[in-house]
C-alpha cells in the first residue's frame, strides 16, 4: 500500500448526460509509467484533469502519496504536465517558459538559471535559451513542454497525448526519449494516449479505457496476451473475431462449432456444452498453407477474396466455412492470388475464447 | 510605321484588362474626388481665408483659436474626456470580457447587451442616460429612497465626470469586444499549464492571460479612442459647459450670425492634424506593446 502513489477511488465526473469518467479506480505504484489507453473521447483527458484539479469530479476521492487531494487546488498539487498542443506561454522565451514554475516558486534568479540549464540539457536543447516557441519545431517544443514539466521535480509526471502533434518518425524518436528520461529521473507518470503501439512499448502498465469506464488493467504483455474483452482485444490490434457455441469438452480441448466447422481449442473452465463463445485469431497468427498440404486439426479449407501488397506483408480476405470470413496477414515468400484455394491452419495455443461481449 | 502599330497592338493586348478596368473605374474615382477629397480641400481652404471673404491667405483663424486660453482649453479637455473616457473603457472591458468568455448560463444575452450601445443610435442613447442619472432620475430616486445619509440628489448631468461616465457607456464596446475575441482566441490549455506549473489564477492572469491579450486591448481601445475624441451628439446635448472640439465647431457656425466658416474650418483642421498625430503615437506605442512577444 505504501508504494501506491496516486489513487483514484471510484472517481466520476458527467457534463449533462454524458459520462466521462464512469466510477473510475485505478493505483498507480510509484516509479510506475501507467498509461491510460483507449479511444478518442473516452475519458483519458477528463481522468488527468481529474488529478491535476482542473476539473473537480463529481463524485469519488483522488489521492496523491497518500494525501487526498481531492479539494486541493492545482497549483499546490505539484504535479508536472505536457499536453498534445505543447500549451507553451508564446510570449516568453525557452529560457522563461522553463523558468516559469521556478518564478512562481519564488527561487533566486541564479538558482533559477542553473535549473533551466539542468532541464533543457536533460532533453538535450541547450543553446534554445532565447528562442521564442514559434521559432521551434514541433518536436523541440514539446521537449521544452518536458522540460518546463520536470524543472521543479514534480511528484508526478502527466503527459497528454505528447506525441499526437508531431509526423510518425519523429514519434518514435521522441516516444524512447521521454520513456528514457522518466526512467532516469524514477518519477511516476501518467502517460494519455490513443495509439496502442505507443502504449506497448513505453509503459510499464496500461489501463484501458472504454467510454468513461475501465476495460482491463495490466502489463503490456497481459493486455496483449490475455485481452479481457472483445473491446480490449480490438482495440489492442487487428482482430479476427469468430462466433459460435461449445460442442463438446474432452479433458483440456473443447471443441467449438463454428460456421459449421469443428475447432479444438484449450478448455474454458466457465464453459460448458452449448455455451456460445468468441473466438480470437490475430491475423499474423494464422498460418496459410497449399491446399494439397495434408490436413489435421484445426485445419480447413479456405478461399482467397482479395490481396493487398504491403510491402514485407500481404493482408488476405478469406472465406471458409458457411459465410466465415477472415483477414490473415502473412509473408509476402508463399502467394496466393485472388480466388485461389487454401488451406487455414489455426494453432491451437493462439486460439482464445472470449465469453460475454 | 508598320512596327509602331504592331507595338500598339501588343500593348493593347497584353494590357487590355486594365485598361478597361480604369476606364470602368472613372466615375468611382470621379466621386470619391468629388465627395471626399474636395469638401476635405475646400475645408483647408476655407481655414486660410478671412472670415468671410472668398480671397485672401491669413493664419489669423488659426493664431486666434491656439491664442486663446478658452481655445486651449477645449483641446485639453477633449484629451481629457476622450482619454479619461478610454482608460476606463479598458479598466472595464478587462474583467467584463474575462466573465463573458466564461460559458455562462445566458452568456449569449450579456454579449448582445454589451452591443446595444453600439446599435442605440448616439442621440438617444445620451437622452436616455440623461434621463436616467438626472436630478429627478432612477439613480437619484435609487440613493434618496434607500441609501442612508444621502440627502441631495447627486449630480452627474452636465459634470465632467458624468460625461466621461457617458463615453465609457457609449464606446466601451469596441473595446470589450476586441478584448474578448483576443481572449477567445487564446488556447485554454496554456491557462492549465500555468496553474498546473504552480501558479494561482491572479499569476495567470498577471503572467500569461493579461501579457498576451494586451495587443488586443489596446488594438479596442484605439477605436473607442477615436469615437470619443469625434463625439459630438453626447457632448452637445449631455456636455453643459464642457464642450471637446467638435462641438466647439458646431458652435462656431450655428451661434454668430454670420456662421463663422473660416474659424469653425481652422478648428476642424486642428482637430483633424491632432488626431492624426496622436494616433500615429498610440499606434507605434501599441506595435511596442505587442511586439513583446518577441520577433515574428
Ligand atoms: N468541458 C466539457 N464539456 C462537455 N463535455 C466535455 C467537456 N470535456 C470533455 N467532454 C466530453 O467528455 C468526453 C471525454 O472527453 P475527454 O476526457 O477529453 O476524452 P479523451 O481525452 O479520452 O479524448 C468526450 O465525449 C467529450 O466530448
Ligand atoms: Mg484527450
Amino acid at each position: 500500500m505504501t508504494d501506491v502513489t496516486i489513487e483514484f477511488r471510484d472517481v466520476s465526473k458527467r457534463y449533462g448526460t454524458l459520462v466521462a469518467n464512469d466510477h473510475l479506480s485505478l493505483a498507480i505504484r510509484k516509479g510506475e509509467l501507467m498509461t491510460l489507453l483507449g479511444p478518442s473521447g473516452c475519458g483519458k483527458t477528463t481522468a488527468l484533469r481529474c488529478l491535476t484539479g482542473y476539473i473537480r469530479p463529481d463524485e469519488g476521492r483522488i489521492f496523491i502519496d497518500g494525501q487526498d487531494v481531492t479539494d486541493v487546488p492545482t497549483h499546490q498539487r505539484e504535479l508536472g504536465m505536457v499536453f498534445q498542443n505543447f500549451a507553451l506561454f508564446p510570449h516568453m522565451t525557452v529560457q522563461d517558459n522553463v523558468g516559469f514554475p521556478l518564478m512562481i516558486r519564488n527561487l533566486s534568479k541564479a538558482e533559477r538559471a542553473q535549473r533551466v540549464a539542468q532541464a533543457l540539457r536533460l532533453v538535450r536543447l541547450e543553446g534554445y535559451e532565447s528562442h521564442y516557441p514559434r521559432q521551434l519545431s514541433g518536436g523541440q517544443q514539446q521537449r521544452v513542454g518536458l522540460a518546463r514539466a520536470l524543472v521543479y521535480r514534480p511528484k508526478v509526471l502527466l503527459l497528454d497525448e505528447p506525441l499526437s502533434n508531431l509526423d510518425a518518425k519523429l514519434r518514435e524518436e521522441m516516444r524512447f526519449e521521454i520513456k528514457e528520461v522518466v526512467t532516469r529521473l524514477e518519477i511516476t507518470a501518467v502517460y494519455v494516449t490513443h495509439d496502442q503501439a505507443e502504449a506497448l512499448a513505453l509503459s510499464d502498465r496500461v489501463a484501458i479505457m472504454n467510454r468513461g469506464r475501465l476495460e482491463q488493467v495490466g502489463t503490456p504483455e497481459e493486455i496483449y496476451e490475455h485481452p479481457q474483452s472483445r473491446f480490449v482485444a480490438e482495440f489492442i490490434g487487428l482482430s479476427n473475431f469468430l462466433e459460435g457455441y461449445v460442442q463438446a469438452v474432452d479433458g483440456d480441448t473443447m471443441v467449438v462449432s463454428v460456421g459449421g466447422l469443428q475447432m479444438r481449442i484449450p478448455v474454458l473452465a466457465e464453459a460448458g456444452p452449448g455455451q456460445r463463445v468468441l473466438l480470437f485469431l490475430r491475423p499474423n497468427e494464422v498460418e496459410l498453407l497449399r491446399p494439397d498440404d495434408p490436413g489435421g486439426a484445426n485445419v480447413f479449407d479456405a478461399r482467397v477474396e482479395k490481396v493487398t501488397y504491403l510491402g514485407d506483408t500481404l493482408d488476405y480476405r478469406l472465406t471458409f466455412g458457411q459465410g466465415l470470413t477472415l483477414r490473415v496477414q502473412s509473408d509476402a515468400q508463399r502467394r496466393f492470388g485472388q480466388g485461389a484455394p487454401v488451406r487455414l491452419r489455426f494453432p491451437r495455443v493462439r486460439c482464445w475464447a472470449i465469453t460475454g461481449n | 510605321m508598320g512596327t509602331r502599330t504592331a507595338d500598339m497592338m501588343r500593348f493593347w493586348r497584353t494590357h487590355a484588362s486594365r485598361l478597361i478596368t480604369l476606364f470602368l473605374l472613372l466615375p468611382a474615382l470621379a466621386g470619391f474626388f468629388g465627395l471626399f477629397f474636395y469638401p476635405m480641400l475646400l475645408t483647408v481652404i476655407l481655414s486660410f481665408r478671412p472670415e468671410g471673404q472668398a480671397i485672401g491667405w491669413t493664419l489669423e483663424n488659426y493664431t486666434r483659436f491656439l491664442a486663446d486660453p478658452d481655445g486651449r482649453w477645449v483641446i485639453l479637455l477633449t484629451f481629457i474626456l476622450s482619454l479619461g473616457g478610454t482608460a476606463l473603457s479598458v479598466l472595464l472591458s478587462v474583467p467584463l470580457a474575462l466573465i463573458l468568455r466564461e460559458k455562462v448560463r445566458g452568456h449569449r444575452f450579456y454579449r448582445l447587451m454589451v452591443l446595444v450601445p453600439l446599435v442605440v443610435p448616439g442621440l438617444i442613447g445620451a437622452l436616455g442616460l440623461l434621463l436616467f442619472w438626472g436630478t429627478r432620475g432612477w439613480f437619484n430616486l435609487f440613493l434618496l429612497q434607500f441609501v442612508p445619509f444621502v440627502q441631495r440628489p447627486v449630480a452627474v448631468n452636465y459634470t465632467m465626470h458624468g460625461l466621461i461616465m457617458f463615453y465609457v457607456w457609449l464606446y466601451f464596446p469596441y473595446t470589450c469586444i476586441t478584448t474578448l475575441s483576443s481572449l477567445e482566441s487564446l488556447d485554454r490549455s496554456i491557462e492549465e499549464a500555468g496553474e498546473v506549473s504552480g501558479a494561482t489564477r491572479w499569476q495567470v492572469l498577471r503572467h500569461i492571460v493579461l501579457p498576451l491579450i494586451t495587443p488586443g486591448i489596446l488594438a479596442g481601445s484605439v477605436l473607442t479612442f477615436m469615437a470619443a475624441f469625434g463625439a459630438f451628439s453626447v457632448p452637445l446635448i449631455a456636455g453643459g459647459n464642457y464642450r471637446p472640439l467638435a462641438v466647439e465647431i458646431y458652435k462656431q457656425i450655428s451661434v454668430p450670425i454670420p456662421a463663422r466658416w473660416s474659424a469653425a474650418s481652422a478648428i476642424a483642421i486642428v482637430m483633424g492634424v491632432l488626431q492624426v498625430i496622436f494616433l500615429s503615437l498610440y499606434m507605434r506605442f501599441v506595435r511596442r506593446a505587442g511586439g513583446t512577444g518577441g520577433p515574428s
